[in-house]
């Protein structure tokens, strides 16, 4: 049990101890700290954030990786249809030139044999006109 | 003296007003740190760093309780850290200086400002764990357990090293001043 003297001891412990308030401006200091401390932070998100955006890739590396693969196989074997069929359509225009003078060559040279034959006909004609009109020529023909 | 409390709904607390929380709670946070440290400079600035760590972690903190808790925790700790941190050393009553006597804000003067003061002065006298269960158990009217609870000691420890503590600062109080309440 406590004596009387060790509880007014207490009590004097009690005074002596009593809470006291801080100097003037305490809280507001605190309160300016505290601010000063989110505004640092809030920019610091800003900055996190867009180093996120930026710093980091949207898809993961391994992803990347397979979808580059796939994006230059594609690529190669689309180039080489493309090429094969650019070879081809040359070939096919090659042949139809070809053809087509073969075509023109045989064409002019039949023009050629019929202008020589219109021109033997017409020829022909002339010189039986020539006969009709002059008789001692047709006579002499006939003769 | 234990802190009163609102009973209000934890969520108000804690998402609301972090500068009624400071205003509520100061004096409690300084006066540990300035009983303790027995500098009203190192005091303000051990306080200011309380507030400030307890503005970062103010969303984990479920309700008033828990925030007096763990201001009272904090506070503690950090006191111990800086007296650790600084290697303040264990002087003895004659050789604190008359700096460290504490001036009593205006309307809690006691009734004895001398012998008021040359409290103060044992108590700083003190080694830190017995002074810092000195102060929560006479400034914040704390029991032992809930002493216990914040520095992480057992009740029982507590309790013996407060007695001890008590013991010690009565016989150097009836040392230099005679006994208290005897009249002299």
């Amino acid at each position: 049990m406590k004596s009387e003297l060790m509880t007014r001891f207490e009590d004097e412990l009690r005074n002596a101890l009593r809470r006291q308030q801080p100097p003037q401006g305490f809280a507001d200091r605190v309160l300016a700290r505290a601010a000063e401390i989110g505004s640092r932070q809030l920019n610091r998100a800003w900055r996190d954030l867009w180093l996120k955006i930026f710093d980091q890739p949207l898809v993961p590396a391994n992803l990347l990786r397979w979808a580059t693969v796939t994006v230059v196989a594609v690529a190669l074997v689309a180039g080489g249809v493309y090429y094969r069929s650019v070879q081809r359509e040359r070939a096919q225009g090659e042949a139809a030139k070809q053809r087509l003078l073969l075509a023109l060559r045989i064409a002019g040279s039949k023009l050629q044999l019929a202008k020589t034959r219109v021109d033997q006909i017409n020829s022909g004609q002339v010189n039986s006109d020539k006969l009709h009109s002059d008789p001692t020529a047709n006579q002499q023909k006939r003769e | 003296m234990a802190e009163p409390v609102s009973a209000g709904p934890a969520a108000d607390v804690v998402a609301g007003d972090f500068a009624e929380i400071v205003r509520r709670h100061q004096s409690m946070v300084f006066s540990i740190a300035l009983h303790f440290l027995a500098d009203p400079s190192a005091a303000e600035e051990l306080a200011q760093d309380v507030f400030m760590q307890l503005h970062a972690k103010l969303s984990t903190l479920k309700s008033p309780e828990h925030i007096v808790f763990w201001l009272r925790k904090v506070t503690s700790h950090r006191c111990i850290d800086r007296m650790r941190r600084h290697r303040m050393p264990q002087v003895s009553l004659e050789d604190l200086p008359e700096s460290s006597v504490l001036e009593f804000s205006p309307g809690v003067q006691p009734a004895d400002p001398f012998l008021a003061r040359r409290l103060q002065q044992l108590v700083a006298s003190l080694p830190g764990k017995a002074r810092l269960l000195v102060i929560l158990r006479y400034q914040e009217d704390l029991s032992a357990e809930d002493i216990a609870e914040i520095l992480d000691m057992p009740a029982a420890t507590v309790k013996s090293h407060l007695q001890r503590a008590l013991a010690m600062l009565h016989d150097k109080v009836v040392r230099t001043m005679g006994e208290v309440g005897s009249g002299k």
